[in-house]
């Protein structure tokens, strides 16, 4: 199996360990990420989609057309990329007078859309064409976590056009997250956003941090170890924004932010540098600390 | 009659509700057929609706009360202006101020409808005490009544040419402002954007700060009753106010980036050092490390007349002041 890898802005230009992660862990499942040269932000639904909807598409259209040029489906993980990209996509294939508009534009750059890829998610791609068993092979370290899974918006929503599961109660990252020995915990409301999204973080950082802070006090009150999100926006906006919640709130709040790939890379046995857990903002060694000590405990059994 | 009629409703709603959704797609389409027919459409779907809101209303108090809340002020314009019905076309009844002398009831008589003549009962009670209260000292504004002049039906005819015609079939149950995380710390009132929407009333909607307190969470458009595509109706009444020159510095700023780098998040040295770290290339494959790639994305942005739209001058690759 290939597939496009799309990079999208956050994840390779803020998060590297994120990327490292994936590239180890398709290595191992044999699947090759082709890298899509050239490719852009998606760009960001919420924003560029608010500021201009032509220049969003066009923009996505271009994204597109790289991986129609390496005629195979596009894969991305991040939350905002995907809702971009499947959102372009989709209209683009189903309204013929944007898509002619959208041709006109990218006839300045020499490119042509013609419809013909899938736009898919990373977690959506290892559930689905991986599975569960064969990701459960490559756990070495079962992971004796408690989690809180956070699922974000535009990896389900609106649910009408991508149908990857239910957005009030699904169930395929608590899957996912499971199958490296993690428990993912439930808390209240678990479905919320973390706050960034849309424009509101560069808007009005503090409305942001509030629904962050929300999410995280729920989260604190679950005694979860960790977060486990599939979204590079929502990676940072627990990671830094957990920070900054602090600072406003004078909250102390320590919750280690793992993004999908970061877990499967821990279960694979990857060390902090590699996933470059290190540059956090939040410090997970206590959590990394406890996972050693239980597997030593484990072995002197 | 309508007990029996509820309760019916009530235990075989399912059914209705696949139904409904069907005659919910067809009766909106024709925009301008004349009121009367209009009107029936829409007593068809409220009444078919009722069914699933009984056990709402009497479960969960909480969308009434924020109903009570949101709707005070804008309860004191419509009595002055024309008593509108609430679930009506607002342009339309906006229009014909005149004609309308006869306040309550009038539009809300029908006998199926008790659960929404319940609603603006409480309402008017609500209304009434503040009249009461209030006769030298009004809380109404002469700036708060809505004028013929302040309706713009070009507005509101964007929106269906943009295939979001669903803003027409929203009854406004605010079904989407109670789950709406910045509803809840922010005057963001998204049932209140979607009407004015639906109104013409693009100057509020457009020069509204609140606007941009939507994070695109999607909770409200998945759980409206409507299937009103509340998402893209905000997406596209912000880019009707960023034409008008309503656009926060931080988001030209990240427009700016779009056009300088490529991306919205461009790399910093930080991150450089670590992709070397752990094996990456130093800059990622993208427009980082093509030059032709970062080309194609300002001859794009230059196509769209997105450079000028956020006032960037390409030449000295700066936001203009």
């Amino acid at each position: 199996m290939e597939i496009a890898y799309f990079l999208g802005c956050i994840m390779n230009n803020r998060y590297p360990g994120i990327e490292k992660a994936t590239r180890i862990l398709f290595d191992k499942l044999d699947v090759k990420l082709n890298d899509m040269e050239g490719a852009s932000c998606c760009p960001a639904p919420g924003v560029f989609g608010s500021f201009d909807k032509k220049t969003w598409v066009s923009i996505a259209a271009r994204n597109l057309v790289i991986a129609e040029e390496m005629d195979s489906d596009l894969m991305t993980e991040c939350n905002g990329c995907f809702g971009s990209l499947f959102e372009a996509n989709e209209e683009l294939q189903h309204d013929s007078a944007l898509k002619d508009e959208v041709n006109e534009v990218l006839s300045e750059v020499d490119k042509e859309y013609n419809g013909s890829i899938n736009v898919r998610h990373f977690a959506e791609v290892l559930y689905n064409s991986i599975g569960l068993d064969k990701l459960g092979e490559l756990v070495e370290k079962q992971l004796n976590l408690d989690v809180a899974v956070h699922y974000g918006c535009h990896f389900l929503k609106p649910t009408a056009d991508i149908g990857i599961d239910n957005a009030e109660r699904p169930r395929i990252l608590d899957d996912l997250v499971e199958a490296t020995g993690a428990r993912s915990v439930p808390y209240k409301d678990k479905m919320l956003c973390c706050g960034a999204g849309g424009g509101l973080r560069a808007r009005d950082k503090d409305v942001a941090l509030s629904i962050t802070k929300e999410k995280l006090d729920n989260m604190v009150d679950a005694d979860v170890d960790a977060i486990v999100e599939v979204c590079p926006f929502c990676h940072m906006q627990f990671d830094v924004g957990q920070v900054e919640v602090n600072q406003k709130y004078g909250t102390n709040y320590q919750i280690p932010v793992f993004h999908l790939a970061q877990l499967y890379g821990l279960a694979m046995g990857l060390n902090k540098g590699e996933l470059t857990l290190d540059a956090h903002q939040i410090n997970s060694d206590p959590v990394l600390a406890k996972l050693v000590a239980e597997l030593d405990a484990n072995a002197t059994e | 009659m309508s007990l029996i009629k509820r309760l019916k409703s009530l235990f075989g709603g399912d059914n209705k509700d696949v139904i409904k959704n069907k005659s919910v797609k067809e009766a909106p389409v024709n925009i301008d057929i004349d009121s009367k027919d209009k009107r029936s459409s829409t007593d068809k779907i409220t009444e078919e609706k009722t069914g699933s809101s009984v056990t709402k209303n009497s479960t969960t108090p909480k969308p009434k009360e924020s109903t009570k809340k949101e709707s005070s002020k804008k309860e004191i314009k419509k009595q002055e202006v024309s008593e509108a019905d609430p679930v009506k076309e607002g342009s339309e009844s906006v229009e014909v101020i005149d004609e309308k002398p006869t306040p309550k009831g009038d539009s809300i008589k029908k006998d199926s409808e008790d659960e929404i003549e319940l609603a603006v009962e409480e309402k008017n009670e609500v209304s009434e005490e503040k009249d009461e209260k209030g006769d030298n000292m009004t809380l109404l504004e002469e700036n708060m009544v809505i004028k013929p002049e302040s309706v713009n039906r070009e507005f509101t005819q964007l929106f269906v040419d943009a295939g979001i015609d669903s803003v027409e079939h929203c009854f406004q149950c605010g079904t989407c402002s109670g789950g709406c995380p910045s509803g809840r710390r922010t005057p963001y009132k998204i049932r209140q954007i979607v009407r004015k929407c639906l109104m013409g009333l693009k100057d509020e909607v457009i020069s509204d700060p609140s606007l941009w307190m939507c994070t695109t969470c999607y909770t409200c458009q998945e759980r409206c009753p409507r299937s009103v595509k509340i998402v893209e109706i905000i997406k596209l009444a912000r880019n009707e106010a960023v034409k008008a020159g309503f656009m926060a510095p931080a988001h030209r700023a990240t427009g700016s980036f779009v056009i300088k780098t490529g991306h919205g998040v461009p790399i910093n040295d930080a991150t450089k050092i670590l992709r070397k770290k752990v094996g990456l290339s130093e800059l990622p494959p993208t427009t980082h490390s093509d030059a032709k790639a970062l080309e194609d994305i300002r001859a794009i942005c230059k196509a769209t007349g997105f450079d000028k739209l956020i006032g960037y001058n390409m030449e000295t690759n700066e936001l203009m002041e």
